[in-house]
């Protein structure tokens, strides 16, 4: 799969797991990106393993639940109360311990899922596309920037390996390590990551790689005009309906702006690509379908069609089940089709192991 | 021949330093030259060669005084963006100058940040791929490749914007003798298709004087163009080779081995030869060593003995297993099999334990230092160590850095950074030491002082293992000489027979005087 289309997967997944708090379709669109886990390649040179981003997902779940339950929740099913102090309201309304309900519960659950689908959908995509190829797929307007940052995560696990460099030569020394050792072993690899970067950044600037010249005032002016009329377009859809097509108009505005900056700094930028790899049409299709289904999404969501939102506060309500929401929350999964065809076809991959990695 | 580049009186100052980094250098540069800086290290030959790119000042700051041109631009105010297309840079590690993911990719990098169309770019990679010997390479990823290999990716990719002066900071101090006869062989190849000038930065001389033009001698900032003849003469470390015609009185003073001979035929030289002393007690002891990494085998079933007053030198290409045995040997890695004994007792299981009898000082080891001042970095050992305060300033004076005691390890010079790092690592004085390339980018003094440290060493009744590239050297300190291969010993030779003319790494004087393996051994 193209660099491009593992972009547009990861934005969609993004896009769906923020719009929808309906449980049924978040579970839906976990159990999608976990088949595509388990489906796609590991070639890519990823910073952070699959691993490390899935367990840091599930803590992040469990975190989230355990905030819910100390701090005490609002709700009519009060499932037990944990003695808490009570802090007063000029406090800012902090709660801790308190009854713990489970439409508290359920609000921690739906947030925790949506955090976790997002990580996994980056772990995946971590493992399948190497930075460089992320780069190379970037247009024209943002290749300075992608650059500092690919760099940036070239140099982040040579750091990593510092600290373990520098860990090993303590325990040369003779130190036992403990907290009082903390700063014998971050100061020698921060200084090291610093000094690594500099090197690198003189080779860089000996092969030319130079500072662009500056884009015009106007191109600058135009792309920071594009903020202020996409606050004022939102305000007014959401807080003056009257005003919807007036902020529509603005919305508009705010992309033209964009557009033209992203064509001045495209046009600023001289560079050529030795391969220009090609986006295949299964992959521009791929990527207009995750487009497309992105946008429906946060369409639904905003006209409230499809039942995407759910409020557990509202009585604990049975969520509403739609086969036209199912299947959007089901399109996380289209790489899944792909991937499942290549790996039929081409040799074998290693589900068993892939599995495994999935649950921590 | 034309003048390619020329400074003229040029001195620099690096932002905040007190001392001039470069004093009133004047040079010329002739169009499809070979130039070897020479010094020793901090002498301002990295420096002298960043005036040729604008590195200095552009890069680095501070103020450039005097005249600079290079093919007809100021490097000094020319952007970098133009400047690269007319003298291109190689530094030393090949780590920390690549940008992108595989060969071919970086070979382009270059090029697209120029805006050259991509026909072009593929026109120069085919003929730049065969030009260094990388042909295979191509769409290998780096980090799979070797030191050697990774140097020469980095020249093609620094000749892909066919510059016209190619400057190189000590391209081969981090490679293996194969590796450095890769690169040094892909340069003189370089050499014979064109008017590309090559100034080249470098410590060991021995492959070098015999293939370079011209030898420019710096020293404190002050640099002095010579003939190779000329720099064999005057310069302060020169190769054994040079050494002895210069014992000896030849004129003209030969270059390499070949030169000697023939210059030497006839003569009778005597060789008096110091036997070492028998070693004493084993130290080490270890047997059927293995140690694999998941599929990887580092080491297979290695058995090695160290006793008193040995010093062995692990030789062997890079990967071949030398760090992997000084790891195994401090418990920083488990063995899969094998006995690892101490002094006739098996070895005990912690790293700290295990480093209290057989120190080792790792590759860079001055990544290790992080206190305020020299003396609080030797303290800090030996606290850990739970030897004696007093211990201090005896170790200070042992390792000759009494004189930085106060000074902050960051701001002493590369040099004095890597006495002050093997002293910290070694300040509790145990029996056995394990260097792991000690000698790696050093110059010729500090590894003449770090072999009279390692002698005096097994003198008192202590051993050592040095890993290293460096059989010259190794001449100077091993009592043997032990060779891997892939994780398997290959030779395991008292230094004499290893290093002799007959062994598997003839030294330079054994080749003209075959009893001995040092030009000290050597007497008319």
């Amino acid at each position: 799969m193209h660099a491009a289309a593992w972009v547009a997967w990861v934005g969609m997944v993004m896009a769906l797991a923020l719009a929808i708090t309906n449980p049924l379709y978040l579970g839906i669109i976990l159990l999608g990106v976990v088949l595509v886990a388990v489906l796609a390649p590991r070639t890519g040179t990823g910073v952070t393993s699959f691993r490390a981003l899935a367990i840091f997902g599930v803590a992040m779940f469990g975190i989230s639940m355990v905030v819910a339950t100390i701090n005490g929740n609002y709700g009519e099913h009060i499932l037990f109360t944990i003695p808490g102090p009570e802090v007063p309201s000029w406090l800012g309304g902090l709660r801790l311990g308190g009854p713990v309900s489970a439409e508290g519960l359920a609000a921690a659950a739906i947030r925790g899922m949506a955090i976790l689908s997002i990580l996994l959908a980056f772990g995946v995509f971590n493992g399948a596309v190497s930075p460089q190829r992320v780069l190379r797929s970037t247009p024209a307007a943002l290749f300075q920037a992608s650059l500092v940052v690919t760099v940036g995560l070239t140099l982040l696990p040579s750091s990593i390996e510092d600290l373990r460099r520098v860990r090993e030569m303590r325990a040369l020394r003779g130190a036992g390590g403990g907290l009082r050792d903390l700063p014998s072993l971050v100061v020698p690899a921060v200084i090291g990551g610093l000094e690594r970067s500099m090197r690198l950044a003189e080779a860089m600037e000996a092969r030319g790689y130079g500072a662009a010249p500056a884009l015009p005032a106007r191109a600058r002016l135009t792309a920071a005009a594009s903020a202020p009329l996409f606050i004022v377009s939102a305000w007014c859809w959401f807080y003056e309906p009257g005003w919807r097509p007036f902020a529509a108009v603005a919305a508009l505005a705010a992309v033209a702006c964009l557009a033209y900056w992203w064509r001045a700094a495209a046009r600023l930028h001289h560079a050529t690509r030795l391969n220009d790899e090609p986006v295949p049409a299964v992959d521009r299709a791929a990527v207009a379908f995750a487009v497309g289904v992105a946008a429906l999404a946060v369409g639904a969501r905003l006209t409230g069609l499809g039942g995407l939102t759910y409020n557990p506060f509202a009585g604990l309500p049975m969520p509403a089940f739609s086969v036209g929401g199912a299947l959007i929350a089901l399109a996380t999964a289209w790489p899944a089709v792909r991937l499942g065809l290549r790996a039929h076809a081409a040799t074998r991959a290693e589900p068993e192991t892939a599995l495994i990695e999935v649950a921590p | 021949m034309t003048a390619l580049a020329r400074l003229a009186g040029v001195s620099y100052r690096y932002p905040g330093a007190e001392a001039l980094a470069l004093d009133g250098v004047s040079l010329e540069v002739a169009t499809g030259s070979y130039t070897l800086l020479a010094g020793p290290s901090a002498g301002g030959k990295s420096t002298l060669l960043r005036v040729f790119n604008g590195l200095v000042p552009q890069f680095h700051g501070g103020r450039l005084a005097g005249h600079a041109v290079v093919a007809g631009l100021d490097p000094a105010r020319t952007p970098s963006r133009r400047m690269a297309s007319v003298a291109g840079m190689v530094f030393q590690e090949p780590e920390s100058q690549a940008v992108t993911e595989t060969v071919e990719e970086e070979i382009a990098f270059g090029m697209e940040q120029q805006g050259i169309a991509a026909g072009e770019m593929r026109r120069r990679i085919e003929a730049l791929l065969p030009a260094l010997g990388i042909d295979h390479l191509r769409y290998r990823r780096l980090l799979t490749l070797s030191g050697g290999e990774r140097q020469r990716v980095a020249i093609a990719s620094v000749l892909a914007l066919e510059p016209r002066l190619l400057l190189l900071d000590e391209p081969t101090s981090q490679l293996d003798p194969a590796g450095t006869e890769a690169v040094l062989g892909a340069l003189d190849a370089l050499r014979s298709g064109g008017d590309l000038a090559i100034l080249l930065a470098e410590h060991r001389l021995e492959r070098l004087l015999g293939r370079v033009d011209r030898v420019v001698g710096v020293d404190g900032g002050v640099a002095r163009a010579m003939s190779p003849r000329e720099a064999a003469a005057t310069l302060a470390a020169v190769p054994p080779v040079c050494e002895l015609g210069r014992r000896l009185g030849l004129d003209p003073l030969p270059l390499t081995v070949d030169e000697a001979r023939s210059a030497l035929a006839g003569r009778r030289l005597t060789v008096r030869a110091t036997e070492p002393r028998a070693p004493g007690d084993e130290l080490i002891r270890v047997d059927g060593l293995t140690v694999a990494y998941g599929e990887h085998v580092a080491l297979r079933d290695v058995s090695l003995s160290l006793r008193e007053g040995e010093v062995i030198a692990l030789a062997g290409p890079n990967g071949s297993g030398k760090t992997t045995l000084f790891r195994a040997l401090t418990g920083l890695t488990r063995p899969a099999s094998g006995e690892v004994r101490f002094a006739g007792t098996p070895a005990p299981g912690a790293v700290r334990e295990r480093t209290a009898f057989a120190g080792l000082v790792p590759q860079d080891p001055a990544l290790a230092l992080y206190q305020e001042s020299v003396r609080d970095e030797l303290r800090d050992t030996l606290r850990h160590r739970g030897t004696p305060r007093a211990g201090v300033e005896p170790a200070l004076a042992r390792w000759g850095i009494d004189h930085l005691a106060g000074r902050n390890p960051r701001d002493v010079s590369v040099g004095q950074q890597q006495r002050v790092a093997l002293a910290a690592m070694l300040a509790h004085d145990p029996r056995v030491w394990l260097l792991d390339e000690p000698t790696r980018g050093a110059d010729g003094a500090a590894k003449v002082w770090l072999a009279g440290r390692l002698r005096e060493h097994a003198a008192n009744g202590g051993a050592a293992i040095v890993a290293t590239h460096d059989m010259e050297s190794a001449a100077r300190y091993a009592t043997r000489v032990v060779v891997l291969d892939r994780g398997a010993v290959r030779f395991d030779l008292p230094a004499r027979a290893a290093l002799g003319h007959d062994g598997p790494f003839p030294a330079q004087a054994a080749q003209l005087a075959p009893d001995a393996i040092t030009v000290d051994e050597v007497v008319e």
